[in-house]
């Protein structure tokens, strides 16, 4: 009489999870690097504070465009009735490195991660500048709902607008890495 | 038998329900954290300041809720308005819960039961993240915006530490930690379904 066969060994939890984890352990690599570099003086100096201040600058003809007819002075944009500082976090820069994060972690072709970049970098600073330029406007003509737009109501609409793209671009446009196994077992059988 | 009959109509794509219950979600998401804020501001505030105490000897740590979405930190070490040492929006560390509570219930194609599962160990981690935040806001306080009491009393080493701890926290982590928690629950599910669109 022949014993039964034994069962298969149960899959390790990180073989259960490999990918998850490795996407997520990537990402928080990626996105811990970068917001460490720009943190950095040298670099927050000469690369964060004059992009900051283009942003300002951008903002502040837009406004004018407007008819609010504001003045900027660095990262200050301001007109008779009201002033605001673009500082870290306001900036766009950390909505990118979450959505750079994410594009890097992302099984997919160096080419269309280069991709990825390009066009989250476009689409959340024009999101951005609708930011600023809104906020600017609510400092303006309702400024006690200033605070909570700032922060809570402006802040998730950037990060979730690179949440959306990051989806939009994994669907259409992330090719897979020729390495990756889902591109083996997407392929025709003979 | 009548075979089966081509209206025409596209199915929506696994992504395309998800970007469109993502958006749907986010203003009952709204309105639920803009409800529990107030309780929730009171909550973070004896945690945080009964964790700030843990390591203080004595404790000298009291964390004030004021006009709902502030917070006062004083120090019972000190006396007069100089017991009075910061204040900061409460509010602002936590509106994060909006995003990850609308990710979540997103998700197509997943039983409500297991959604609600997931939703719930993720609101767990994100109260826990919450009062650690609160905690390195409180000590970057202490470490760095004091003046010549910070500089007495906290070293190069431990003010690099409280501020930059709380500039990463504060800022690119609570803002990516939605995406975090979904991506850990449901990376499988979205690759699996971005890979068949």
């Amino acid at each position: 009489m022949r014993a039964p066969p034994k069962p298969p060994p149960a899959a390790s939890a990180w073989s259960r999870y490999r990918r998850e984890l490795g996407f997520l352990i990537l990402f928080v690599l990626i996105l811990g690097t970068t917001f460490t570099l720009i943190s950095w003086n040298p670099v927050n100096d000469r690369v964060i504070e004059p992009f900051t201040g283009a942003i300002a600058r951008a903002g502040g003809a837009t406004l004018n465009l407007l008819g609010q007819q504001t003045t900027m002075s660095g990262t200050i944009i301001r007109n008779d009735r009201f002033a605001v500082n673009i500082r870290n976090g306001c900036n766009g820069v950390e909505a990118m490195l979450i959505y750079f994060a994410a594009v890097l972690a992302f099984p997919a072709s160096w080419r269309s991660r280069l991709l990825g970049v390009v066009l989250g970098f476009v689409a959340i600073q024009l999101v951005n500048l609708v930011r600023v330029v809104a906020l600017f406007l609510t400092g303006v003509y309702f400024p006690r709902l200033f605070d909570s737009s700032h922060t809570v109501i402006w802040q998730t609409i950037v990060i979730l607008s690179g949440v959306l793209l990051w989806i939009l671009w994994a669907n259409r446009f992330a090719e897979l890495h020729p390495g990756d196994p889902a591109a083996a077992s997407d392929a025709p059988s003979a | 038998m009548p075979g089966p009959t081509n209206s025409g109509a596209r199915t929506p794509s696994w992504t395309g329900r998800l970007v469109r219950s993502l958006l749907l979600w986010i203003l009952p998401a709204v309105v639920v954290w803009l409800l529990i804020t107030p309780f929730y501001n009171r909550f973070l505030s004896v945690a945080g300041e009964q964790l700030a105490r843990l390591t203080e000897f004595p404790g000298v740590t009291r964390l004030y809720i004021q006009e709902t979405h502030q917070v006062l930190v004083t120090r019972s070490d000190m006396s007069g308005k100089q017991a009075f040492v910061y204040k900061f929006r409460l509010t602002d560390l936590h509106f994060n819960l909006i995003l990850t509570v609308a990710l979540f219930l997103a998700v197509p194609a997943v039983e409500k039961r297991r959604r609600f599962e997931n939703l719930g160990w993720a609101l767990l981690v994100s109260v826990c993240f919450h009062i650690l935040v609160l905690f390195f806001y409180v000590k970057f306080v202490y470490s760095t915006q004091l003046g010549a009491w910070s500089n007495e009393h906290y070293g190069a080493f431990a003010q690099n530490l409280w501020g930059f701890g709380k500039h990463l926290l504060d800022l690119p982590i609570k803002l990516a930690l939605p995406f975090i928690l979904w991506a850990g629950f449901y990376f499988q599910d979205f690759q699996h379904h971005v890979r068949r669109t």
